[in-house]
């Protein structure tokens, strides 16, 4: 424990007061002994996890809440892990980095919880892995997908998605790829927020364009405080790419579509990251007829034929007034998924040895089948999705497609 | 065409911004109070917008005709309920109890309307004015054409009514202003619920303009801040003058270089602005400062 502390302190406190507490509270904890395996097993297995439930990413935090809590009912319906109950601590981080480390190493090192599950955006899982990795304990993120995370020579850190940022856009550029030569993109726009989840997919996608030699007329990387994008929308009309690809997360989104419809330009492909996968807040933000013939790429989609899929849709409209479930509630859910097969296939709460059985194991989620390599990012595919006539169709691969219909080139602005 | 199109934007949206920050800068002038939570009431009255709309239909800017007079009452309230009950002159406890307050709003809003992005678009949301080559958004238009009057308003206001020019004096010389009879507690809940109701007009725009949800408030109060800052923490010119700065720095950059520097060409500004005069544009030195 003392080991433990002094490295704790070196590498991570001293930049934080709130950090600081968590010193404290390491100290106090430092006279229990680590409680015994093998008594436990008719008390609960708690798992913890610090999500941001209030501020900038509340959105998705409280949709991982959701997805977990579903999955914790789901596991302890059918008898639990192991034969033990599943019981979730879960505490509220405001978004911020220094608390998300404060409260994974409260979770970890006085709480003392059984299992630890990942918060939410690369930001938060970035310092939050950490935590877990320094005590040795896995770490099944649902989000955090930034390619930074990944290359820490991290032990105990798993990626509960089809794939890293950079590779979340390569089922698009294979589509492009299966289209008669004529009708493929000559020219491409590819303005991207400065996110680290985002801006990856959008510098891959022109890269791998760029080798097809499709021309790049036009790219910007704008903050993420952004809010009047007039300029760049006037900017990309003056050169009339066939191809706007955005690293949109939300607001950017809403925002690009808005003022290419006010400058009244149309391009022949609009593809955007996140924005258009958070369906009714995006169709109503743009309205509902601009979202015709709008590309993305996504880990999930609610009509997938995927083992558990239709039970968890289900549950979620059944506890939230019928609402269909956001992205990032079936991400939680898949990574509840994600430990629970690690768990069953060890046998026992042993977090060295869940982490090689998950190496050398392929998961079945609700998002498909899921498969690390050593670093603990994953190998499978995003779905290309596309808006068609108000709902969302899955048009690539054309294993997970819901549909054989492409809207191309996208119509006029209504 | 390029530039005159950027310097079009620039003004139009540097007149919404003067509008959202002009409630700020009116009770800084007189009560010498940080308003942190300006930027979540401006939220909350773009919530209240986007409920009026969707269930009436009625033009959200428009709708700021009511909703001007609900946060004039609960600029009062804030003012009677909170301010008055902090230590006088003290800034630390105003700007941490405003801040708490902040949090409250967006708690709230979060528990009862829910964490979601919300934006009120009504028909002309997405279209433009055509003038000979130029486009010009109709929501910015209609947003500039509220900024004028009630910034216009205000300034009419504080400058031909005894009213505003008991805020004024209070604003200057609160010693002197008491004694020729002006109310100085008054006055300073005048101010403050004035300052609030903006956020009425401010907040209708806002929720046609952008897209927002209860944690937007942080963006919104950092952008005002620096604004005020600009033009003089207390001046509203100088927050007009700020707001233009802010939105010309925003469409230029973009234009012709990238949006990654205008913030950072924007906050240079203001340091450089600072570094000449201490009290911003249009701010006045403190009596304190003039001994210094």
């Amino acid at each position: 424990m003392a080991a433990l502390r002094t490295r704790t302190r070196t590498s991570v406190l001293p930049r934080t007061a709130a950090a600081l507490t968590a010193t404290v509270l390491l100290a106090t904890a430092c006279g229990t002994p680590p409680s015994e395996q093998g008594a436990d097993s008719g008390r609960p297995i708690t798992i913890g996890m610090s999500l941001p439930l209030t501020g900038d990413f509340s959105q998705p935090g409280r949709e991982a809440k959701r997805g977990y809590e579903i999955w914790r009912d789901m596991v302890n319906a059918k008898g639990g892990l192991l034969g033990r109950k599943v019981q979730l601590r879960i505490t509220d981080d405001a978004s911020n980095q220094d608390t998300v480390v404060a409260d994974y190493t409260r979770l970890i090192t006085q709480e003392k919880v059984d299992l630890v599950l990942g918060t939410f955006s690369s930001l938060l899982n970035y310092a939050a892995s950490a935590v877990a990795e320094k005590n040795k304990m896995l770490y099944v993120e649902p989000a955090g997908g930034a390619e930074n995370i990944f290359n820490r020579g991290f032990q105990y850190l798993f990626y509960a998605q089809p794939a890293t940022a950079s590779h979340q856009a390569d089922v698009f550029v294979e589509w492009i790829d299966s289209l008669p030569p004529d009708q493929r993109p000559k020219t491409a726009a590819f303005p991207t927020q400065d996110d680290p989840f985002t801006r990856p997919v959008i510098e891959t996608m022109q890269r791998e364009l760029e080798k097809r030699g499709v021309k790049t007329v036009y790219e910007t990387v704008y903050p993420p405080d952004t809010t009047n994008f007039q300029t760049i929308a006037g900017a990309m009309a003056d050169k009339k790419p066939d191809l706007i690809a955005q690293g949109a997360v939300f607001e950017d989104g809403v925002g690009l579509v808005r003022s290419l419809k006010q400058l009244d330009y149309n391009p022949k492909l609009l593809f955007q990251v996140s924005a258009p996968s958070n369906s009714f807040q995006y169709a109503k933000g743009v309205g509902e007829k601009n979202t015709e013939g709008v590309f993305y790429t996504v880990s999930w989609n609610e009509r997938a034929k995927t083992p558990l899929n239709a039970e968890f849709v289900a549950e979620y409209g059944k506890r939230f007034d019928g609402a269909t479930p956001a992205e990032d509630a079936a991400d939680a859910f898949a990574a509840g998924q994600v430990l629970q097969a690690a768990v069953q296939g060890v046998g026992k709460l042993d977090q060295k040895a869940m982490a090689d059985w998950l190496r050398s194991h392929s998961v079945q989620t609700i998002l498909g089948p899921l498969r690390w390599d050593k670093r603990g990012a994953p190998q499978a595919k995003f779905v290309l999705a596309q808006w068609q006539n108000g709902r969302v169709e899955i048009i690539a691969p054309k294993d997970r497609a819901t549909t054989t219909r492409v809207v191309n080139p996208k119509p006029d602005w209504q | 065409m390029q530039f005159l199109q950027a310097v079009i934007i620039g003004l139009l949206i540097g007149g919404v911004y003067a509008l959202m920050a002009s409630g700020l800068t009116l009770i800084f002038g007189v009560l010498r109070v940080i308003n942190i939570a300006h930027g979540a009431l401006l939220v909350l009255a773009a919530t209240m917008t986007w409920l009026l709309w969707r269930e009436t239909g009625v033009d959200p800017i428009l709708a700021a005709v009511a909703t001007t007079p609900v946060m004039l009452g609960l600029g009062w309230l804030i003012h009677r309920g909170v301010i008055t009950r902090l230590p006088q002159g003290s800034p630390a406890m105003t700007v941490l109890a405003t801040f708490g307050l902040a949090l409250i709003i967006e708690g709230v809003l979060n528990v009862t309307v829910g964490n979601i992005f919300r934006s009120a678009t009504p028909d002309y949301f997405a279209q433009s004015f055509r003038v000979g080559g130029l486009a010009l958004p109709k929501p910015h238009v209609y947003g500039f054409a509220a900024a004028v009057v009630v910034l216009g308003g205000l300034y009419l206001v504080l400058t031909r009514t005894w009213t505003g020019r008991a805020i004024r004096a209070t604003a200057q010389n609160p010693a002197g202003a008491a004694l020729v009879g002006v109310s100085g507690a008054g006055t300073a809940a005048l101010a403050f619920a004035i300052g609030t109701a903006t956020t009425g007009v401010g907040g209708s725009v806002l929720s046609v303009l952008y897209p927002f949800y209860p944690a937007s408030h942080y963006d919104w109060i950092a952008r005002l801040l620096g604004i005020i800052v600009l033009g003089g923490l207390g001046s509203l010119p100088g927050a007009l003058v700020g707001a233009v700065v802010l939105g010309l720095a925003e469409t230029l950059t973009a234009t012709y270089g990238s949006l990654q520097w205008s913030t950072l060409v924007f906050y240079i500004v203001i340091m450089v602005v600072l570094l000449v005069r201490p009290q911003g544009l249009f701010g006045t030195r403190l009596r304190e400062d003039a001994l210094a």
